[in-house]
């Protein structure tokens, strides 16, 4: 999906070169480090390769200052390639783990709500208007062909919803983005949180009144919403889309049918790949056009994992500033992507998240692609230029449709199988986020980070739940250890 | 948002909204506003602004004590008397708990 991690040095790089980091030495100091900056606030591994750059920027100064002999700068080029080299990975470790633990934290908090809360594993018979296709059906046949219908419903929707955002984001209709951005966050902080609490209440025969709970659900949602449209402490607004990401996967998980489901995540990672790896893809455009305008595309439903401050921005922020909202959660949501632009204008990516989460909020109706939030993520490239004063280290940035369909798919697994096939499940996700980080390091511009993690998740499910299920209960069956 | 790169008059500015916001019945807003630049206020070579917000923070961290002890009590008297109150406890409840009390 749109929300793979973005390599904030996309703008970069492009402007750059379009070589690797260890290139970069041969360019002047200030651009290796524009583009080492950059890259590395997208990716871990951008991020060290701009450390390296810095300092093989740094280190080719001097030299050249004094009188050294021909070789040595060569020689310190090379030391400082193989630096960057070392840099680039030991940066990108770090960022894969700072995104590890987000992600583990919502499957934990979907896990645990799953096994504890039976709401969201009963069957109502309710469901979406995206699936209007039953699955309690006769035949099999029948099943498989609602189960169909309904993904291709669902997908339909959300490829609108994408074309939707982008084409708003083409025509600069900013507010209209922004206000669906923040009506979502709305629903989604709000309605679906107090299902939340009402659901657990219930589930630990606890009473609450009306007035302790009025209480709670305001001040939760009230300060969620300045945190992630507005100003808060980066910890607090990372918990926050955490918990949001969390929610939307459960009504996932709670409102799709089996089937639907299962063939809806395959899809949507298809079409994820497809949205941002192919030139007409909407992400691609999207990614582009904010690019070219020279703006952060990413809107408040970005989880950054840092906050990069430009020292500059504030000056370039002045234009940018006017054009958007202040909705959107300035630095938290986009260290990664852009440069960390106290006034970013997410606002412009807003439409994303919002498509993302409208989607979400079937009781709306509005729908939200989680194509967009996933662009969003994606289109992370630094639309500002970097400053010349240093940057802080930049984070990573995944779209926050990525951790709801990851929490989905291991939500999904815990619900149907039994702990052997979360933990699979859970492994495979984090192994899929790894490769897809490396990638990005390797191909330094947005990629999707759905397709391989929900592959190797969907694979680990199938096989674990047919194949090493039954092995392991056949073993305890007959208390045979291996 | 990182407070380090923030100038002190946008500290201020930010304190001083989170306090007055906390007036909307937000106490948790008040509790965000005291952790958050608890260190700016204490553990900080002195700023200009650093006394206003130094009340500022000690206001929302009165705000939040206080709102503590009436929602503890309130809790309190609830969760002990709602079978009693018959009626009208029902009527506050929002989950009622199944079982004999």
């Amino acid at each position: 999906m749109a929300n793979n991690a973005e390599d904030v040095e996309n703008n970069m790089d492009q402007q750059e070169t379009s070589t690797s980091p260890e290139s970069a030495p041969s360019q002047p100091p200030e651009s290796g480090l524009r583009s080492r900056g950059v890259a590395g606030a997208g990716n871990g591994g951008t991020g060290g390769g701009g450390g390296g750059d810095d300092g093989g920027g740094g280190g080719s100064g001097p030299e050249q200052n004094g009188q050294p002999p021909a070789t040595r700068p060569a020689r310190v080029v090379e030391a400082e390639e193989e630096e960057d080299e070392e840099l680039t990975l030991k940066y990108g470790a770090k960022h894969v783990i700072m995104l590890f633990v987000p992600v583990t934290l919502c499957m934990v908090v979907v896990v645990a709500t799953i096994k504890s809360v039976s709401f969201y594993t009963q069957n109502d018979g309710q469901r979406l208007i995206y699936t209007p296709f039953p699955e309690d059906t006769e035949t099999v046949g029948q099943r498989a062909v609602n189960s169909i219908l309904n993904a291709t419903i669902m997908i339909t929707v959300i490829i609108v919803m994408t074309l939707v955002l982008v084409l708003l984001y083409k025509y600069r209709c900013y507010k209209v983005i922004q206000g669906w951005l923040f009506l979502s966050s709305l629903l989604l902080l709000f309605f679906f949180s107090y299902i939340y609490l009402k659901e657990v209440f219930k589930t630990y025969n606890l009473a609450m009144d009306f007035l302790t709970i009025a209480l709670i659900i305001w001040n939760f949602g009230v300060v969620g919403m300045m945190c992630i449209h507005w100003k808060g402490p980066l910890r607090l607004q990372q918990a926050y889309l955490i918990m949001i990401s969390a929610l939307m996967a459960l009504v996932f998980i709670k409102y799709l049918p089996e089937w639907t489901a299962w063939l809806i995540l395959a899809v949507i990672s298809v079409y994820d790949l497809l949205a941002v790896l192919c030139p007409k893809g909407p992400l691609r455009i999207l990614v582009e056009t904010a690019q070219e305008r020279n703006e952060p595309i990413f809107p408040a439903l970005i989880y950054s994992s840092t906050m990069v401050w430009l020292v500059n921005m504030a000056d370039t922020d002045g234009p940018k500033r006017n054009s958007t909202e202040a909705a959107s959660p300035p630095q938290e949501a986009q260290p990664a992507v852009a440069p960390p632009e106290p006034s970013s204008p997410s606002q412009d990516d807003g439409g994303f998240n919002s498509t993302w989460i409208n989607h979400q909020e079937h009781q709306l109706g509005p729908l939200q692609s989680t194509e967009d939030t996933r662009r969003e993520v994606q289109e992370m490239p630094s639309a500002r230029p970097t400053p010349e004063d240093d940057e802080e280290e930049r984070g990573v940035k995944l779209g926050l449709g990525d951790f709801i369909f990851y929490s989905m798919l291991v939500g999904k697994a815990s619900a149907n199988g039994d702990w052997n096939t979360t933990l699979a499940c859970f492994v495979a996700i984090l192994i899929g986020l790894c490769v897809t980080l490396l990638l990005l390091a390797i191909f330094k511009k947005a990629l999707p980070a759905l397709p391989i993690s929900i592959f190797f998740g969907l694979v680990f499910y199938f096989a674990t739940d047919n194949l090493v299920r039954p092995f392991m209960d056949k073993l305890a069956l007959h208390q045979f250890y291996i | 948002m990182n407070l380090e790169r923030l100038p002190n008059e946008e500290k201020l500015n930010l304190c001083r909204k989170y306090y007055l916001g906390g007036f909307a019945l937000l106490p948790f807003l008040w509790l965000v506003n005291v952790v958050w630049f608890f260190k700016e206020v204490y553990f900080k070579p002195s700023f200009t602004e650093q006394m206003q917000m130094k009340t500022y923070v000690q206001r929302s961290a009165l705000g939040v004590l206080l709102w503590a002890v009436i929602l503890t009590a309130w809790i309190t008297v609830f969760q002990q008397y709602r079978a009693e109150w018959g009626e009208v406890g029902d009527y506050l409840s929002f989950t009622i708990p199944l079982g004999i009390p």
